[in-house]
């Protein structure tokens, strides 16, 4: 979200056709934690399937604002991934 | 006796069955430490996701097993010990599992005290689905 000028400015004024209304650029997907909507409690660091996902190319661990996952779950999932990479199922780092 | 998940990879210059072997020893030492093994799966022959002693290979062995954590602490030393043994990794699994269970019953309990309105999903179906989920 861009901070909006309250008054009606000159630029302002130009920059959105309509009167009033804040233009969107595009339309935002909700994000839903995948654990959630799935009722998974745990997350199991066993299945790299389901880890792999969480885990782009470099190998790095996805974080939220991306993935959408809520803050209990991407917890669980932070430990997980991490017992994960001790026994080499998953990388630290690639390049 | 609390529940552990034990995971060892063995090194692949073992044959599958001199890895069965190695498996044998430390699933003796459990059993002879007074531990019940809940499962065991060989996971086979699986490529690293980074080298380990210039390895690339390993063969992954899983262990489920109920034990005292004194016994935990000898195999995972002997286990440190082993040539054979790249990594392992012995970990508590009763925790996550009694909390996920409480917060399971916790759901069913909201459910039962809500007046039904939409046609929700029947409370008795959701505790089996998640047991499933657990042993995949």
């Amino acid at each position: 979200m861009t901070a909006m000028p309250s008054r009606p400015g000159p630029r302002s004024g130009a920059r959105d056709g309509k009167a009033g209304g804040r233009k969107k650029f595009f339309v935002r997907r909700r994000k839903v934690c995948k654990f959630c909507a799935e009722k998974l409690e745990y997350v199991d660091w066993k299945d790299v399937r389901l880890l792999q996902s969480f885990v782009p190319e470099r190998g790095k661990i996805l974080p939220r604002r991306i993935s959408g996952t809520c803050a209990l779950h991407q917890r669980k999932l932070q430990t997980a991934i991490k017992r994960a990479r001790s026994i080499a199922l998953l990388p630290y780092a690639t390049d | 006796m609390r529940l552990y998940d034990i995971v060892m990879l063995v090194t692949p210059d073992l044959s599958e069955e001199e890895t069965q072997k190695v498996a044998g020893e430390f699933r003796k030492i459990l059993v002879d430490g007074g531990a019940e093994i809940v499962k065991e799966e060989p996971w086979g022959r699986r490529r690293l996701a980074f080298t380990i002693g210039r390895k690339r290979e390993a063969h992954y062995h899983y262990f489920q097993v109920n034990a005292e954590p004194r016994l935990i602490a000898e195999a995972e030393r002997r286990m440190k010990l082993s040539d054979q043994i790249l990594r392992h990794l012995a970990v508590r699994a009763d925790e996550e599992l009694k909390r996920s269970a409480k917060s399971a019953a916790r759901q069913r309990a909201k459910a039962i005290r809500r007046p039904p309105r939409p046609p929700a999903a029947p409370p008795a179906a959701a505790p089996e689905a998640e047991t499933e989920r657990r042993d995949a």
